[in-house]
């Protein structure tokens, strides 16, 4: 297509000039035929319109990186003279910014220069010049070959110029587009993330480690170039890869306080966790409504921010409070403190504050398969009714084989009246990498930019800030690890479903006071109109605009015959 | 009331009617009655309530109590359990209650209220004030889940953010 033009240009002589003065499109009716070439093409862009100059909106990236590319090869080649640029070369229609361009390129390195014998070794010169600074632009051998990107949006192919710098296949065939550009319209550029993102994972699920390594680099590049979430979300992600391709997995040997603290930020920035938490209570407050004696067992306690709000509910209980025992199960600590006896010191305060009878107990476990139910001190249901609760805790134990099963038939034997299950509503689970890697994707895209839009006046960045990082401790593991390591082996709903209904559970459906609370509970949060409660045959989902988010379910023993 | 009997006796003094009606009627100063002031005071709103504790030392006294503050709360709701008090005195209150947690959820549901939500506002008000009173129970060790050094947690810092009304 520039080719053309430029023959037009050269067809028609100059004489074009800068006559197109503020709008390029008005005045321009000398040259027809270039004309219509141009109306075809499309919108020219109205800024260099102003200036005098013509570029296709389309073009602006290319025009852009043949300059980049002009002024570092006149910037080199300034001590052997570029001086026949200036005088030798003839300009067409200089305000055609594309061609002219290439055309200088064009000349830089087929200098067209009387007939000297320097002639010969000059252009080998230029060539020599223009390729080594390609070659110390990318010192990476082959393979760095940005056509892997699919898709005509994510890298247009200009024409090439058919030069003889082409016979240096040692270095990169591509165009010399490494350079960091900044493009124009960054909608654009947002699709060539996504598309360099989904190429970096095909790359690396096909273990073409050298190209993917390129395109991670690359994609570092474009999410700089992006605004908000999407660039958190991109440079998660991108790190995530790059762990990956360079098998540095990170351990997951944090201090579970830290992990605490970082959830506790997640926490109070947005409705995640709070929406579980009431909707969880809820479906328990109403398993307990007759009970003198209940007992609760949490999955996973860590700072026990769930049940202050149901203690209170029980305290207020008409008929007085039941005792409430409550057992809760967390990690080992490093450095044998006891987290959660600590945790279970505060609730008793509480409770003894507001009236309710309490005892608590503490188990460390390193996984939930290793629980015993003999452990727990279960008491006969006739005694004591039992609720055993799991918040973004029973995906963890896909990771090993027969996990959830020991897990769930030890809850069966415990015969808990009701089993509230809260999971992140995605399938992170496929064994295909790309599969994987694109659910994952757009799951945390939706997630980021809730947290963007949480509050006319933001939280605290700090606050953000964490958030975001307790998510992205997520995304590399879902990315970066594999086998047991991985352990956000998040499934839909769906899946859930039927897993829970072949172990022998039957649903119990949230009732209506759920929904009611979850609703009045968003609308208090600033982004609530992003937010949407939805009840999903019984279960209810927190989702961010159409995307559900995380499930809660509520399920009981099924009763066999 | 001087100016009622002012305009019905239009051929005495009015300097007369002045003196005259100060030695008959006592006078009424209602900081003579508390009683009487309190039933006002216990039927404001929160802005004018706030007012009226700028007025004088009495004023505010009695608009500190905390049972006005308790009208307020469950002034659109049925008369709630009487274990309710005994809960909400113990943390912290019924005028934290209402600062902290019930003006704010109101105002936020304000748009999309509707009648049968004034219970469960206040119930909601409640949970997330017991929740509010759990966090500030600190502890002070590092598996408190904050940073040492960091400003006073803030589980209700999403409700004290002005919203895009």
């Amino acid at each position: 297509m520039k080719r053309d033009h430029q023959d037009i240009c050269g067809a028609d002589g100059g004489g074009y000039g800068n006559s197109s003065g503020s709008k390029g499109e008005s005045s321009i009716t000398s040259k027809g035929k270039l004309w219509e070439e141009d109306q075809d093409a499309g919108d020219m862009d109205e800024l260099m319109a102003v200036l005098g100059y013509k570029v296709r909106s389309s073009d602006m990236a290319d025009v852009a990186q043949k300059m980049e590319q002009l002024d570092m090869a006149m910037g080199t080649a300034q001590e052997d003279g570029i001086s026949h640029l200036a005088y030798d070369t003839v300009h067409y229609n200089p305000s055609d910014l594309s061609s002219w361009v290439q055309s200088m390129l064009t000349e830089l390195n087929n200098p067209v220069l009387p007939n000297s014998d320097s002639n010969s070794s000059k252009p080998q010169q230029h060539q020599q010049i223009v390729s080594s600074n390609q070659s110390q632009v990318y010192n990476d051998d082959s393979e760095y070959d940005l056509r892997a990107i699919p898709g005509i949006a994510a890298y247009p192919q200009p024409k090439r110029i058919k030069t003889s710098m082409e016979t240096d296949s040692s270095s990169s065939t591509t165009e010399p587009s490494t350079q960091p550009v900044v493009l124009v319209d960054s909608q654009e550029a947002g699709v060539r993330l996504v598309h360099t993102l989904m190429a970096c994972a095909e790359a690396v699920q096909q273990e073409n480690l050298k190209l993917a390594d390129a395109l991670v680099k690359h994609i570092g590049l474009l999410a700089a170039s992006q605004a908000g979430a999407m660039r958190k979300v991109a440079t998660y992600f991108a790190e995530a890869l790059a762990r990956r391709i360079y098998g540095v997995y990170p351990q997951d040997s944090l201090h579970p306080s830290y992990t605490d603290m970082l959830q506790m930020h997640f926490y109070e920035t947005c409705p995640y966790l709070k929406f579980a938490h009431f909707t969880s209570n809820q479906a328990i407050l109403e398993a307990f409504a007759t009970s003198n004696r209940v007992h609760v067992i949490d999955f996973g306690l860590k700072q026990g921010m769930q049940w202050p709000a149901l203690m209170q509910e029980l305290a207020l209980r008409p008929g007085g409070p039941p005792v409430f025992r409550l057992t809760g199960i967390g990690p080992h600590q490093p450095d044998n403190t006891d987290a959660l006896q600590q945790v279970g010191c505060k609730l008793a305060y509480l409770a003894e504050t507001i009236g309710v009878k309490f005892e608590f107990r503490g188990f460390m476990v390193n996984s939930l398969a290793d629980l015993e139910p003999k452990m727990l001190d279960i008491r006969p249901p006739e005694v004591e009714t039992l609720a055993v609760n799991s918040i973004f805790e029973l995906h963890r134990l896909l990771a090993r084989a027969g996990g959830i099963e020991k897990v769930l038939s030890s809850i069966k034997t415990m015969k808990p009246k009701i089993l509230t299950i809260v999971e992140e509503e995605a399938n992170h689970n496929s064994p295909v990498f790309v599969d994987r890697f694109t659910e994952a994707l757009h799951y945390y895209s939706s997630l980021f930019d809730s947290l963007e839009v949480s509050g006319v006046v933001p939280p605290s960045s700090q606050d953000l800030v964490m958030s975001e990082s307790y998510l992205g401790r997520q995304i590399c593991n879902v990315v970066a690890c594999e086998g047991v390591e991985r352990v956000e082996r998040h499934e839909t709903l769906a899946q859930w479903r039927s897993r829970m209904k072949t172990s022998g559970f039957s649903p119990a459906h949230l009732g209506s006071n759920a929904y009611k609370q979850a609703s009045m509970l968003l609308a208090l949060f600033a982004g609530g109109d992003g937010y949407r409660v939805e009840e999903n045959d019984g279960c209810l989902t927190l989702g961010w605009h159409t995307r559900p988010l995380i499930a809660t379910s509520a399920w009981q023993v099924a009763a066999t015959e | 009331m001087v100016q009622n009997h002012h305009r019905g006796c239009h051929h005495q003094d009015h300097q007369e009617i002045v003196r005259e009606n100060k030695e008959k009627r006592p006078k009424f100063f209602i900081n003579d009655h508390v009683d009487i002031l309190i039933e006002i005071l216990k039927r404001l709103d929160c802005r004018s309530l706030c007012v009226a504790a700028s007025v004088c030392r009495l004023w505010c006294t009695i608009a500190r109590n905390d049972s006005l503050w308790e009208n307020l709360c469950f002034r659109h709701v049925s008369p709630p359990p009487s274990s309710l008090r005994s809960v909400v005195l113990a943390l912290g209150g019924y005028k934290r209650l209402y600062m902290g947690c019930v003006r704010p959820v109101q105002s936020r549901l304000g748009r999309v209220r509707r009648a049968s939500w004034a219970r469960d506002e206040v119930q909601l008000s409640l949970s997330l004030f017991c929740v509010d009173y759990y966090e500030r129970l600190g502890g002070g060790s590092s598996s408190n889940g904050r940073l040492v050094g960091e400003s006073s947690p803030s589980s209700l810092m999403f409700l004290c953010k002005p919203v895009n009304v």
